[in-house]
């Protein structure tokens, strides 16, 4: 389903040219979850850029579902990750001023494909449904990390990526939100690639990448 | 647009929105700056527009100020009604009949009764030009022309003759007024005025003394002179005082001071927009990782802005139209009054006013909006995530700034030499505006960096609130922008005003100093003179005539060099002993030119002009040049005899009398007996009298749109600060973490925003000379072809730093306590997530 191979990025900065990903190749099939380990710096989330289309690669070809996404234009970017990429962060990225609900259904509208009773079944299954009216900053950050996580799964996207979605949470709180977001993917059918530093949380996955000095390697 | 695209436009909308849902003190600023740019600009307009309905209703209600009259010629004659008629019909609809007759009332009064046809009176003018035909006839004007008629009382003279309303006067031959209305006006003076059917009724005659002829363009003049039956002549009015033409300076600058209010209030709003958008920045990033595009982005903000601007100028429009109101009580009050129908300030908000500042306002959100969208444009979104507002105010930022700034102060200064038609001196304005406005933020940077470089270490509080001055700028500049425009705005309008007072009053001093004007064909003056030798002070009587001259129209006067009014003759220039060298005739023929022979025709002092007399070209020399405020065409001084010699065809130019005791109701005996008929002399302290009523009321109107203006700049203020300090919340939970106390925390926040208002303050005083001195000493020659000294004044300058003071302690102050009430909230949350 995601294929990405020969795929190389670097900055320039003022002491030169710095290479972050060097020359790697992944796959992810439907409905596989795959969690990307790596210290700080090691460009963990840079993949992760790239493939959701955020940064361009130096080099490489990418393909999802079989469509090139080398070349795409930035119109058939925005197509994919309103339809079938779906971004988690760290820090959640709500819309601080929409509550809950609207928070939570934002992607399926935009994307035209609200299933409400699949948002319900979402709902439901992370203990949102008194919280629908509140704004994010009312609640906690498993909380908001729980609406983040519907609001990426409520149109079931093919592809979910997820950048440290524990990161800002404590342990009890993390493996609650790791548990939830398996879950929940997994009820979507979606696939899910996963950047994280904890093993602990790389573990809940079906397969561990590891980058170290931007080369890619399985464990 | 596709159903799926619109569904998506609207979510981002709602999403967008939902922003100021959350945070209404931003819509409100937004709204706020918005409105009240319209508002003062529309109010501006209004005022002019009403400013020049009151000139034009001065001049054709008294008659006096008729720029011609029609007389009959004959002894005791008048202007028969058929003969009115026949020109009227000709097309002739400049002419109004008056009638202005002495009558004695039965107590011994005399009184002067001034009766015209309402109907008759070309008040389109007062429109500004507009051909909207609106009858003036609303409400009690209809009582006052349909029987049993009005007599319209001045309120003091009412007083005086213990006259109430209904009252009516009985005269000495047992006719009786029409009943009267207390209603003055100040250009009445102290005569009672009906309309002419009861005139007609009441004085027992169908004819009038006179007609008067409002303005006429040179060709109509001489189609109305061959159209005029035997036994009447046209004569030009010599002493009209058109207050439009003598105004439409001010008028013009205040237009471009309306819009420099405008400017300010687009500033509010440009620096409102990008906070709200800088604000919405992690919103409008997550949207584009939503795969939301620029282009529905883009689409989605100009809709807000649309909304916004559609929505800030309905209320800006209204509110202009309640400020015009207040600011002009005489407009609400002469609702019902007689020109009620024409002087409403609706008249002058009109649509086209508004679509005008729609579309300005459109302009100023767009071009707001613009720049947060092309730098998105610019950055992919990861980039996007990683930034923060105060990375938008980079060195690099500040070059451009400081080199735009230059640029455009550079272009001012290159341009200033090429200068020579009213909107190249308005683009130079906007220059010199723009550019200093650009420099001041890298001023602002400049004076920071030094200040906190020069600080010893031991002053840490201080060095903080120096480098503190760096993280406040990028919010604040424009706000700062704003208030700078506004400071340069008031000093320059104070500075115009104060100077066209001074210089009007000493010029109307002079012009008018006489207490009475009379043009007359049947006076005698010599009999005048010579019966009332204890009444008359000084007489001036003028000769002249008028020609062609560098394909203009040109005065001719022949004056009493030793009359008072000569040998206090106002001069903006000339050679020493210019007066007397003048006076004396010397073989080079000293001569005087209005100043418009010198900045129109360029002749310098010294210089010959060559003027057509009966004797062919003959040269003279300009010793001086003078005042002649209004007068759009040249004008020569000469002693009488002078004139006489070279103009055979010189005529008399009417008779100044300055009386011994300014009492003119006891000479006005005199004046008939010698001949002159009721109407033929002009109350000059009165006509100066309502002159600077008229002038001292748009003046405090500006006052008031001045104080207006600076207002609008503290809300940009009150708008930046408020922004900021939400923004900087919880860097000032963390500061309070650290210990940092409440006088320290003023110190630092409050320092720094005292600096700028400081500076800004300091760089607004020169900026405000050189737009006074630009105004005055360049573009007003440009436009009008005189000059006026320019009175600068320190007293406004101290009245704006109190007032801009005052500002900043108010918005301080609120700051600190909206400070205050959050902290504890902010300082929760720190613990939370630290």
């Amino acid at each position: 389903m995601l294929r990405f191979t020969h795929l190389s990025k670097g900055y320039a900065q003022p002491d030169g040219f710095l290479p972050v990903l060097n020359d790697v190749s992944g796959e992810v099939a439907r409905g596989e979850s795959v969690a990307l380990l790596g210290e700080s710096g090691s460009g963990k989330s840079t993949l992760l850029h790239l493939v959701a289309g955020l940064d361009v690669p130096d080099h490489g070809t990418m393909l999802l579902n079989d469509i090139s996404l080398t070349d795409a234009s930035a119109q058939t970017w925005n197509r994919l990750r309103r339809e079938h990429i779906s971004l988690v962060f760290q820090d959640f990225h709500l819309i601080p001023t929409l509550n809950v609900d609207d928070n939570l259904k934002l992607q399926a509208r935009l994307a035209g494909q609200l299933d409400l009773d699949f948002c319900n079944q979402l709902i439901e299954r992370l203990g949102l449904t008194g919280l629908l009216h509140g704004l994010p900053g009312e609640l906690s950050g498993g909380q908001q990390q729980r609406v983040a996580i519907a609001r990426s799964l409520a149109h079931r996207p093919t592809l979910v990526l997820a950048d440290e979605p524990t990161g800002n949470l404590d342990e009890q709180t993390a493996q609650d939100v790791m548990t939830l977001l398996i879950d929940c993917v997994r009820a979507a059918n979606s696939s899910l690639l996963m950047v994280t530093h904890s093993p602990a949380m790389a573990a809940y996955l079906d397969r561990r990448w590891h980058l170290k000095a931007g080369e890619l390697h399985e464990d | 647009m596709k159903t799926e695209r619109l569904t998506r436009i609207v979510w981002v909308n709602r999403v967008l929105l939902s922003h100021y849902r959350r945070h209404p003190l931003q819509a409100i600023f937004l709204l706020l700056g918005l409105t009240l740019g319209v508002a003062l600009w529309s109010a501006v307009e209004l005022i002019n527009g009403h400013a020049r309905t009151s000139y034009a209703d001065a001049e054709q209600f008294l008659g006096a100020d008729a720029h011609f009259w029609i007389r009959p010629t004959g002894e005791n004659a008048a202007v028969s009604q058929q003969d009115y008629i026949r020109l009227r019909r000709l097309g002739f609809v400049e002419l109004y009949p008056i009638i202005e007759a002495r009558l004695q009332t039965r107590e011994q009064d005399w009184l002067i009764l001034l009766a015209t046809d309402f109907m008759a009176l070309p008040i389109a003018d007062a429109q500004n030009n507009s051909s909207e035909t609106a009858t003036p006839f609303v409400g009690d004007a209809l009582a006052f022309m349909t029987p049993p008629f009005q007599t319209a009382v001045p309120e003091s003279l009412a007083s005086e003759l213990g006259i109430n309303p209904g009252d009516q006067l009985t005269l000495t031959n047992g006719q009786r007024l029409p009943p009267a209305t207390l209603q003055s006006r100040p250009q009445q003076g102290e005569r009672l005025v009906v309309d002419m059917a009861a005139a007609f009724e009441v004085l027992n005659r169908d004819n009038f003394d006179y007609l008067g002829v409002t303005k006429l363009s040179a060709s109509r003049e001489q189609a109305l002179r061959q159209a005029l039956p035997e036994g009447l002549i046209l004569t030009r009015n010599q002493q009209s005082l058109d207050l439009q033409e003598l105004t439409d300076s001010l008028h013009i600058q205040l237009a471009a001071m309306g819009w420099l209010a405008f400017v300010v209030g687009l500033f509010i709003v440009f620096n409102a927009v990008r906070f709200s958008l800088w604000m919405r920045q992690a919103t409008l990033t997550t949207l584009r990782e939503m795969g939301i595009g620029l282009d529905d982005l883009a689409l989605a903000i100009a809709l807000e802005a649309l909304f916004w601007s559609v929505l800030g100028t309905l209320l800006g429009g209204g509110l202009g139209f309640l400020l015009g109101n207040l600011l002009l009580p005489t407009v609400s009050s002469s609702l019902g009054s007689l020109y009620g129908a024409i002087i409403t300030p609706t008249v002058t908000l009109t649509a086209r006013h508004l679509l005008q500042a729609a579309i300005m306002t459109l302009l100023g959100v767009t071009v707001a909006v613009a720049g947060p969208i092309w730098l998105s444009a610019r950055r992919s979104i990861r980039q996007q995530q990683h930034q923060t507002l105060d990375q938008q105010f980079q060195p690099r930022q500040l070059g451009v700034q400081s080199l735009s700034a230059v640029a455009l102060l550079g272009l001012a200064a290159l341009y200033y030499f090429q200068i020579d038609s009213v909107s190249d001196g308005f683009v130079l304005l906007a220059l010199v505006l723009f550019g200093s406005a650009l420099s001041l933020p890298p001023l602002l940077y400049g004076a920071f960096w030094l200040a906190a470089r020069s600080m010893p270490a031991s002053w840490w509080r201080l060095r903080w609130a120096m480098r503190d001055a760096f993280a406040q700028l990028p919010h604040l500049r424009i706000a700062m922008m704003a208030l700078l425009l506004a400071l340069v705005a008031n000093l320059g309008v104070s500075t115009l005003v104060g100077s066209f007072r001074i210089a009007f009053t000493d010029w109307l001093t002079v012009r008018m100093s006489a207490d009475v004007y009379v043009q007359s064909a049947t006076l005698d003056a010599d009999a005048l003179l010579t019966q009332a030798p204890l009444k008359v002070q000084a007489s001036h009587a003028r000769t002249g005539l008028n020609l062609r001259w560098q394909d203009r129209p040109t005065e001719i006067r022949g004056v009493n060099t030793q009359a008072p009014d000569m040998r206090s003759l106002p001069l903006a220039l000339s050679e020493p002993n210019a007066l007397s060298q003048w006076a004396e005739q010397g073989h080079l023929r000293p001569i005087l030119a209005n100043e418009q022979v010198h900045h129109l025709a360029g002749v310098n002092l010294g210089e010959s002009v060559s003027l057509p007399t009966d004797t062919g070209t003959v040269d003279f020399q300009v010793v001086g040049f003078f005042h002649d405020y209004g007068n759009p065409y040249y004008a020569f001084y000469l002693p009488k005899a002078t004139v006489s010699q070279y103009w055979k065809n010189a005529q008399p130019m009417g008779l100044a009398i300055w009386l011994q005791d300014t009492n003119l109701q006891a000479f006005e005996p005199d004046l008939l007996d010698a001949g002159a008929e009721p109407g033929d002399w002009i109350d000059q302290r009165q006509l100066m009298s309502v002159a600077l009523q008229i002038f001292e009321r748009t003046f405090a109107i500006t006052g008031a749109l001045n104080t207006l203006t600076l207002g609008v700049a503290g809300v940009a203020l009150f708008a930046a600060l408020m922004s900021i300090h939400q923004q900087r919340l919880h860097q000032y939970a963390h500061w309070r973490a650290l210990g940092v106390n409440q006088q320290e925390w003023l110190l630092i926040v409050g320092g720094p925003l005292a600096g700028m208002v400081m500076v800004t303050g300091l760089l607004a005083i020169p900026l405000g000379a050189v737009l006074s001195a630009l105004l005055i000493a360049d573009i007003n020659i440009i436009a009008f072809g005189w000059s006026m000294p320019l009175n600068w004044s320190w007293h406004p300058v101290a009245n704006l730093a109190i007032l801009t003071t005052l500002t900043l302690i108010l918005t301080g102050l609120t700051a600190l306590w909206r400070v205050q009430r959050q902290l504890p909230n902010a300082l929760i949350r720190l613990g939370g997530t630290a």
